[in-house]
């Protein structure tokens, strides 16, 4: 006669393979909780951290900053530097994202492009500070490249990318300098 | 068998897994597996070697496990089990490079989390580890492991070198070529470049012999 | 910002055309090189391959607005993202069995292993991380899984052809298919700036 292990009887119970699965999803749950405890702080801090670099190179004098209605804030001890947003535009290649810095007469700082999928060597020109310096101190009626009758310079051979952030630059400024003048 | 003998024997084994992976069953060249990863992060060495420590993570943990649960998990939920663990796996390792590695976890983008479904891992899972002891386990994870890290290695190597001119390990830059620095062939880098890198070299591993032709 | 203010038809555009799913992303690279050289097992293929991207879609972007945001746990979206994939996987595949035996028998093992597909897996964290509504991640599914079909119906086309020519031995194959993908990404860059 055969004798059954327990763990055969077990086995051959037809809840058993459920069970086992939930178990496994449940471990598993615990386990992904437990490293995300550790791990959270670290990443927040970070990702905070980030931003404040990013805004830092637009405002060196800054101490800190609030964020509200996807704008930033930008201080210094209680008085407003200035404001800055991100700035989306669609590139040659794909979305190129640009943090503007405004100041309090909402003429630009300086910007700072975050990121972009531009053609290497040529629309990835626009990070240089040679083309991004050229937004310093511009009024919203001055951002186009100078063939349309703004004061932007376009790099050669990548004008696409060019007109792109150029055009995501000033659509940003308008759209926020809104918002700024009536809830701010 | 005495002791020492079975010692020898296992230590021998583990050592015929181990090297197995590096040629007989090379996942890129000759399984040809987790083809996705493979060109999507061979762009740049940096990014190759974050992947290939990610791959051993991941494949020596879920063949740990999967071989350590294998004659209890009936065969009808196998699959998603195997599923949960590789995906737990992955998750921890998402989440320790966003902690600690902030960069490496950036430019290796939505290819981290696709790991879970790199063939590699599922299919050693299935073939392998569900099949055998766990020391024969880990010994194909990191073996599989290796031969991954080898292959994209090479093929980085290649693609960064051609596509930029210049070799950069973690922010160090290991060396330029004068000529290629200034006008590098940047097709190497795009995915285009990836492609044909992989084509010939697959092409020519077959001619040298060290692979089978189809 | 808000970025998922692209509209629809750049979205689409984009992941057929400019980011090809294939040629520019490498995802679904597997069935892609496995192809047979039937045109209609392609096409096949492929629309298996876009129905599933599109449920999947659906779910994981309700899942992660209304469960993973809401409740603060979006690390947990690797692995429920996998497991409602698997599932929908099954489900197709018994549907499929029940309905269309010919069809069911066409794709073989390649219908349980869209699970593995990394389109699929992809365009769901595509969507959460474009944090795109549900029309948008509805519209990229479509998008990525059609650029994909686009890609298997080409490459299907090609190989039957190249199957005439005279390939030195060592190329025959696999890096035949790999140097033909290489030459098809490089055609479709000619697509950037279009949109």
């Amino acid at each position: 006669m055969e004798k059954l292990s327990i763990k055969d009887k077990v086995m051959k119970n037809k809840a058993y393979p459920v069970i086992l699965l939930t178990l496994v999803v449940l471990i598993s749950i615990l386990l992904l909780m437990y490293i995300n405890s550790i791990t959270k702080a670290i990443i927040t801090k970070q990702k905070e951290d980030k931003t404040l670099a990013q805004l830092e190179q637009i405002f060196p004098d800054m101490d800190n900053f609030k964020f509200k209605e996807e704008i930033y804030i930008v201080y210094r001890k209680e008085d407003v530097l200035g404001y800055a947003f991100t700035a989306a535009g669609k590139g040659y290649g794909g979305e190129i994202s640009t943090l503007v810095g405004i100041d309090n007469d909402y003429k630009i700082k300086l910007i700072n492009v975050l990121s972009n999928n531009e053609t290497p060597g040529l629309g990835t020109k626009i990070i240089d500070e040679s083309f991004t310096g050229q937004f310093k101190g511009l009024g919203i009626d001055e951002l186009e490249i100078k063939s349309e009758g703004g004061k932007i310079d376009a790099i050669t051979g990548a004008t696409i990318s060019s007109k792109a952030l150029t055009s995501s630059v000033k659509e940003a400024l308008r759209f926020n300098s809104e918002i700024i003048e009536s809830s701010f | 068998m005495t002791d020492t003998k079975k010692e020898i024997s296992t230590g021998k084994m583990f050592w015929k897994e181990l090297i197995k992976g590096l040629v007989v069953t090379n996942p890129v060249f000759v399984l040809v597996l987790g083809l996705c990863p493979t060109l999507a992060v061979t762009s740049s060495l940096d990014n190759a070697l974050g992947m290939s420590a990610g791959v051993l993570f991941v494949l020596l943990g879920s063949n740990l496990i999967i071989s350590l649960i294998r004659n209890i998990t009936p065969n009808l939920v196998r699959i998603p089990v195997f599923i949960v663990v590789i995906a737990s796996f992955v998750t921890i390792l998402s989440l320790v490079f966003e902690a600690y590695l902030p960069p490496l976890y950036e430019s290796l983008g939505i290819y981290l989390p696709l790991i879970v479904v790199n063939c590699i891992i599922l299919g050693r899972a299935e073939v392998f580890a569900s099949k055998n002891g766990v020391l024969a386990s880990i010994a194909d994870g990191i073996g599989i492991s290796i031969g991954f890290a080898l292959s994209i290695i090479v093929i980085s190597f290649l693609r960064e070198i051609l596509g930029t001119g210049s070799l950069t390990v973690f922010g160090t830059r290991l060396f330029s070529i004068p000529v290629l620095s200034e006008s590098p062939l940047s097709f190497f880098i795009m995915p285009g470049g990836a492609f044909i890198v992989l084509g010939l070299l697959l092409a020519l591993f077959r001619w040298l012999g060290i692979l089978k032709n189809e | 910002m808000n970025s998922s203010g692209a509209s629809l038809i750049t979205i689409f555009l984009g992941l057929v055309l400019i980011n090809n799913f294939i040629l520019a992303k490498f995802l679904g690279l597997c069935p892609f090189f496995g192809v047979s050289k039937k045109l209609s097992n392609a096409m096949s293929m492929g629309v298996a391959v876009i129905f599933v991207m599109v449920l999947a879609s659906i779910a994981t972007t309700l899942i992660h607005k209304f469960i993973l945001v809401r409740y603060d746990v979006e690390f947990m979206n690797i692995i429920i993202y996998i497991l409602v994939i698997a599932s929908l996987v099954q489900i197709v595949e018994l549907v499929i069995r029940r309905t269309n035996i010919a069809l069911y028998n066409a794709l073989g093992i390649y219908l349980p292993l869209i699970t593995t597909n990394c389109a699929v897996l992809g365009i769901t964290l595509i969507n959460s991380q474009n944090n795109y509504n549900l029309l948008q991640s509805i519209v990229a599914a479509l998008g990525g899984g059609m650029g994909f079909t686009l890609m298997l119906i080409i490459m299907s086309g090609i190989r039957e052809r190249v199957e005439y020519g005279d390939a030195p031995a060592a190329m025959k194959g696999l890096p035949l298919a790999f140097i033909i993908a290489s030459l098809l990404a490089l055609a479709f860059m000619g697509f950037n700036g279009m949109i």
